[in-house]
């Protein structure tokens, strides 16, 4: 009840399937157009899902020479490495990065140790190995494969989800369709392997999931129905659109309809409420008549940053609903 | 600026924007995602245009917005002329004039192959090598190398007076412009040739070997060989790359282009634009104009209250209670416009005595209507 507070699902209750699926998923991909919130819902699935006793790992992907962490900020910290980093019980954060992923490799499948350590100690090789084509994004991939692989002592997975704070809409789609585009360049050895082993997890509905994060705004609208369109072409599984930052709207029909000559009328404050009010509408209409998917609805909170975070979170927490 | 200057130099940031419009070769438009940075880069390039420029407005965004922004087809091969219905209606007239273009990275590259390669079966080979084929899309810095490269094109070319570019939201979005320190495999000719055994000195070649058997034990001599025919076949494209990547460089060093960082009220949109101000301007010696505070209320400073349009007259029931209820959302408003007018004294005192920063209204229905991009400037 009071979790729920802070969102509104879809009739038939179709966001509740996205929280379900949360206490099942092992790899949650936070993608969307540049602005609309990603790195904000990644970061309160994160906790909501670290508190109802998964442990999560917190993942952003890196780019080179990155000023600082959008993902970092929302816990206070300014630059993230490639190890986990322990924020709350259960729920660590680190960057996906692409040199990370091209050690962890080598050493796997170099038959020399010799070799891998020369390999590694060469600065001219690492900048080779993210400058030739895809391997950058290969080395991303590798890196967050072997994240969803470590095992603790007691044989235990260390992460039982990891959530990847995507890059904007155009990058997800480079990245989620690497596998199959070096498959068709690759096609044999130990690279190979990997893919196939790391494209299963990534296409299992059960296992995997991307949710687009929109806004009810008509760019984003747009934007977001075509990454739908793109990540089914790349086979990811789409698990649900979260719409962020919804307008309250206290009109009903009526009274919208009487409002609309008096705002056409002169310039005054609230106009601008009431034309966003409007503008909502429509873009969800578009929306919702476009998708066939599970739609969680986060309203447009005046919070910011870290409030912002545990206004949002109960609405994802994935505990079974009391029906 | 010359006797044929009219009037006093600007002083207004409306009017220093404008000048900017009018005069300038090159506007780079810097920001994160989600600002409006697209919208904004139409609306300076239409300015221009009703200025009676030659105007061409590119964006690098994968997202595809502009196309949609300027009602121009989704992926032209080259640029496209903005439809003229549209051109009439926002009051631009000869010799203005406006093309779009929604830069394709693999298009470029396939220009520059044609334009480099010696032979047509030369051009043949290097459009159907198999490495190229499948992974041109991707490739270390295309985007970014593709950018320099149209920008050469159309700067070379003289079709146009002035060329708005609208950067990717990545924070990588200026990394063409400091290319050779960086891993970029169209930009550093060190990185290239790993790939080619048997050249260079003692150290060089005893990387190249290693390099050879990482990726035979890796992905397998016949894809390793391939690899190397890639590079190979590809070594004058990539040369040229490095040439107009350093012709680039020193033009955008010109007086004549200039870097608006784009940004809205919210935070971390914040964050990122004085990280790119940052980068531009102490990094990388560049110039920067100065900031647009986009999406804001900054400039709603003269709005009057919900009641005030109402007059004497009758108000039916509804209109009464739809007023009440929009009492609250107004108050926010004001609130909010307050915070955004203290937020556009801070970039102002940022932007400093040469620079500007001009506040640009929230336009609610998402920019497909020209109209809405002629309003926000004029």
């Amino acid at each position: 009840m009071g979790s729920d507070a802070s969102h509104q699902h879809t009739p038939g209750g179709s966001g509740r399937s996205m929280r379900h699926r949360l206490r099942m998923l092992r790899l949650l991909l936070i993608t969307g157009k540049g602005g609309v919130g990603r790195t904000t819902m990644a970061a309160a699935t994160g906790i909501a899902a670290a508190r109802a006793g998964r442990r999560v790992l917190l993942t952003e992907v890196g780019e080179p020479e990155a000023g600082h962490s959008h993902l970092g900020q929302q816990f206070g910290h300014e630059q993230l490495t490639a190890r986990p980093l322990e924020v709350e019980p259960r729920l660590a954060i680190c960057t996906l990065s692409a040199t990370e992923g091209h050690e962890a490799f080598l050493r796997a499948v170099l038959p020399v140790p010799a070799l891998a350590r020369a390999a590694l100690r060469s600065k001219a090789i690492r900048k080779f190995l993210n400058a030739v084509p895809s391997f950058h994004e290969m080395g991303i991939f590798y890196h967050m494969l072997s994240l969803l692989r470590q095992r603790r002592d007691d044989g235990h997975l260390e992460h039982d989800l990891l959530i990847v704070d995507m890059p904007a809409s155009g990058h997800t789609l480079a990245l989620t369709g690497l596998p199959m585009t070096l498959l068709r360049l690759i096609p044999e050895g130990p690279i190979t392997r990997e893919l196939l082993e790391g494209m299963a997890l990534v296409h299992d509905p059960l296992l995997t999931a991307a949710w687009v994060v929109t806004l009810p705004e008509a760019l984003p609208v747009s934007e977001c129905l075509e990454l739908i369109h793109g990540l089914a072409e790349t086979q990811v599984p789409v698990g649900g659109v979260v719409l962020n930052r919804l307008p309250d709207d206290p009109f009903t029909e009526e009274e919208r309809a009487a409002l609309l000559p008096l705002m056409e009328a002169a310039p005054v404050f609230g106009k601008l409420a009431f034309e966003r009010i409007l503008a909502t509408r429509r873009a969800l209409r578009r929306l919702t008549s476009a998708i066939d998917l599970p739609l969680t609805v986060v309203r447009d909170f005046s919070s910011q940053a870290n409030a912002l975070l545990e206004d949002i979170a109960p609405g994802f927490v994935p505990r079974p609903e009391a029906e | 600026m010359g006797e044929q200057a009219s009037g006093d130099p600007p002083t207004t940031a409306r009017q220093r924007l404008g000048a900017l419009v009018r005069e300038q070769a090159a506007i780079v438009c810097c920001g994160a995602g989600g600002v409006g940075k697209t919208t904004v880069s139409a609306a300076l390039a239409l300015a221009a245009a009703r200025a009676g420029r030659r105007v061409l407005v590119v964006t690098i965004d994968p997202s595809r917005r502009l196309a949609e922004t300027l009602g121009v087809e989704r992926n032209p091969p080259e640029p496209m002329p903005v439809p003229a219905a549209l051109l009439e209606r926002a009051g631009v007239q000869p010799p203005g004039s406006l093309e779009a273009w929604m830069l394709d990275p693999a298009r470029v590259t396939e220009i520059v192959i044609r334009a480099e390669a010696s032979t047509p079966g030369e051009v043949r080979d290097l459009l159907h090598n198999r490495i190229y084929r499948h992974v041109s899309t991707m490739i270390a810095g295309l985007q970014e190398y593709a950018a320099v490269e149209a920008l050469h094109m159309f700067l070379t070319e003289g079709r146009y007076d002035l060329v708005v570019l609208d950067t990717p939201p990545s924070r990588n979005a200026l990394q063409f412009l400091e290319a050779p320190t960086r891993a970029n495999l169209f930009l550093d000719g060190r990185v290239f040739q790993l790939f080619i055994p048997g050249e260079g000195g003692v150290i060089r070649r005893a990387t190249a070997k290693l390099v050879g058997k990482v990726l035979d034990t890796t992905i397998g001599e016949t894809q390793r060989v391939e690899l190397q025919d890639f590079f190979k076949q590809f070594s004058g494209v990539l040369a040229r790359a490095r040439r107009h990547a350093v012709e680039i460089r020193d033009f955008f060093a010109l007086p004549e282009v200039s870097f608006l960082m784009v940004t809205s009220p919210a935070k971390e949109a914040l964050t990122e634009a004085f990280h790119f101000q940052k980068k531009t301007q102490d990094e990388l010696g560049l110039r920067v104009a100065g900031y647009i505070l986009n999406r804001s209320l900054a400039a709603a400073g003269d709005l009057g209250s919900p009641a005030a349009p109402l007059g004497g007259s009758e108000l039916s029931e509804a209109q009464l209670q739809g007023l009440k209820k929009l009492r609250p959302l107004a108050e926010v408003q004001q609130a909010q416009a307050g915070r955004d007018r203290e937020l556009l004294d801070e970039l102002i005192e940022r932007a400093g005595a040469d620079g500007f920063a001009l506040a640009l209204p929230y336009l609610t229905g998402g920019v497909s209507d020209i109209a809405a991009l002629v309003s926000m400037l004029s």
